[in-house]
């Protein structure tokens, strides 16, 4: 068990300086420029050409952190073009939306602002913004068929991380609605 | 790293993201990859270990038509798990690098046998009807970076002696990150002759430059190390101590100890058009020296390049191979042709039944599907004779053997070109 708790808190990485939110055009988006998780055997992976999704979900909790009143899933697929030595994000729930030619950071903060709630769904009052990120283990059993949906990300986000499976944990500090810069 | 491929997200609401784009067949095509280096063109596909692993020749027609395409994940992951399955490899993984050309890209697999694995197979089998039965039986086990190789044999088609017994090899795998590899060997044989070649031996003009007569057996101990210098450059150095045991057995036995250096070079091109090109050379010096205890002083030096063209169902291949030994060489350095190799149709001991000390051969083959075509031109001669040039022309079938196809078959008659008879030759084999 000790073993255990050791492995998990070795993959979990908890950025110190915490989320900040913000809002715009009726969305709550989140920025931690403390926050790279485009690292270690990930970042090996892609340097060697794969591409490699990650997990994302938002949560915003409202009068206690484990009040989760809004939450946003979205998984990212990162690629590392090996001649532009450049990364690419696409967001796969719609892979319209993509970042080209990044610098790693430049390409954790693409999936930043490519993951929010809507502000109509929150609640006047203290508020506490969390986000999680995994990548996911190419052994995983990705969704088959269709494809992912939400309820993959759901049931992914459900269970907890393996030990040998990336993750990242930050929340923000509390926060109004009414106070955040538009 | 295992290549995943990730389908078109499905339609779906995300806590108030509803709705999902409506995906038509472009859509489609830009989701089935997801990989930004999708739009680069494979350059080669090889093993990073630099090892010749035994694959079907569908797997190998796989990895031929992925050459030249785009980069696919699903197509590379597809491959991996063949690869994976045939090999019985504990994973088959993927790397993508630059390749030489502007945006090209390398594929370099990486097969982990880390669970252990015993793998039995019949890597070669020939028949000749000069010739006869030549056959290898082979049976190989690797845990880890470790590989034990043993193979039981018998060949009345290579060299002038006909021998038969054990090959047992030693290899550790991927040291300095793949880029060198050590390997011990021990032969033991037990060898024959055809009456020409004792005749040769015991006549009045047996070549000066043999430098051992007829031997009952021998033995060898080969330790050596292969380089990757540049990929797909490979350097491999060590030495071979070969004891040859006389047949009157109170004769002293005759050691044959030598430095051995192979330089290879294997490459495969394939361009937008589908034209698909592979090089394959190697030039390998054995030098049998007092410096290591060794009776018999020589040189030998051989050069091999082999070319292939081919484009949709069509190939060209061209070989061309040429040998020289200076000194007084044993008869298993000593070059023949008209085997089921070189100069097919013709009868190694009527060419010379001691073997030479020089060699130079040429061959074209043509294929369309199965079908092959084949010219071969050589001459085997000693540096004292004059070089007296042989022809022959051949055709056959080549493929896979369905459940056996992890070796392509081939069935030929060959018709050496010589004046006032034509004496068919058929060869048949697999593993070639």
């Amino acid at each position: 068990m000790a073993l255990l708790l050791s492995m998990e808190l070795g993959a979990m990485s908890v950025s110190t300086q915490g989320l900040v939110p913000h809002q715009a055009s009726g969305e709550l988006r989140v920025t931690d420029p403390a926050l790279h998780f485009l690292t270690g055997k990930s970042l090996a992976l892609l340097h060697d050409g794969a591409a490699v999704p990650f997990d994302f979900q938002l949560t915003v909790a409202s009068g206690s952190k484990t009040n989760v009143v809004a939450r946003s899933l979205e998984r990212f697929m990162v690629s590392y073009d090996v001649w532009e030595e450049k990364f690419s994000v696409v967001r796969v729930r719609d892979f319209r939306k993509s970042g080209m030619r990044l610098s790693a950071s430049s390409a954790e903060a693409w999936c930043l602002e490519n993951i929010f709630v809507p502000t109509g769904a929150l609640p006047a009052g203290q508020l506490w913004a969390h986000l999680e990120i995994r990548s996911v283990e190419s052994k995983e059993p990705l969704a088959a068929g269709s494809g992912i949906n939400l309820a993959t990300l759901i049931e992914i986000f459900s269970r907890p991380s393996r030990p040998e499976q990336d993750h990242w944990s930050v929340e923000s500090a509390p926060f109004q609605l009414v106070s955040l810069k538009q | 790293m295992r290549f995943v491929l990730i389908p078109v997200l499905a339609a779906c609401a995300l806590l108030g993201q509803s709705g999902a784009p409506d995906t038509d067949s472009a859509d489609e095509q830009q989701a089935s990859d997801l990989n930004v280096n999708s739009r680069y063109t494979i350059e080669s596909i090889n093993f990073v270990d630099q090892r010749e692993y035994k694959l079907s020749t569908s797997a190998l027609e796989e990895i031929r038509r992925l050459i030249g395409a785009k980069v696919s994940t699903e197509a590379l992951d597809s491959l991996a798990q063949r690869i994976r399955a045939e090999l019985r490899a504990h994973e088959v993984t993927f790397k993508i690098a630059r390749g030489e050309a502007p945006e090209a890209v390398r594929v370099l697999i990486h097969v982990d046998r880390a669970a252990g694995v015993v793998d039995a197979s019949v890597p070669k089998l020939i028949y000749n009807s000069l010739q006869g039965f030549s056959g290898v039986g082979e049976v190989a086990a690797t845990a880890g970076p470790n590989a034990l190789t043993v193979r039981m044999l018998r060949d009345s088609d290579t060299l002038i002696e006909r021998y038969s017994g054990i090959q047992a090899r030693y290899d550790r795998l991927e040291l300095a990150g793949g880029r060198i590899r050590l390997g011990f060997e021990f032969d033991a044989y037990e060898d024959q002759y055809d009456a020409s070649t004792l005749a040769a031996i015991g006549s009045a003009s047996r070549p000066s430059s043999l430098g051992a007569g007829a031997y009952g057996s021998r033995l060898n101990y080969e330790p050596s190390a292969t380089f990757v210098l540049a990929e797909p450059l490979t350097f491999t150095t060590g030495l071979s101590f070969e004891q040859l045991n006389s047949i009157p057995t109170a004769a002293r036995p005759v050691s044959a100890n030598a430095v051995i250096n192979t330089l290879r070079y294997h490459q495969r091109w394939l361009d937008a058009g589908g034209n698909k090109q592979e090089l394959d050379a190697g030039y390998s010096l054995r030098a049998a020296t007092t410096a290591l205890a060794s009776g018999l002083k020589y040189t030998r030096h051989l050069a091999q390049a082999r070319y292939l063209y081919s484009r949709d169902a069509q190939s060209v291949e061209v070989n061309l191979v040429a040998g020289a030994i200076f000194g007084q060489a044993p008869l298993f350095e000593r070059f023949a042709l008209g085997d089921s190799v070189m100069l097919l149709g013709w009868n190694k001991y009527n060419l010379d039944p001691v073997g030479g000390n020089r060699l130079a051969y040429a061959s074209v083959k043509y294929g369309y599907h199965i079908m092959r075509v084949f010219y071969d031109a050589g001459s085997v001669w000693d540096q004292a004779s004059p070089a007296a040039v042989k022809q022959s022309v051949g055709v056959g079938v080549s493929g896979g053997l369905g459940v056996f196809e992890k070796g392509a078959f081939l069935l030929a008659v060959a018709f050496p070109l010589r004046q006032g008879q034509v004496t068919p030759v058929v060869i048949a084999g697999m593993n070639f």
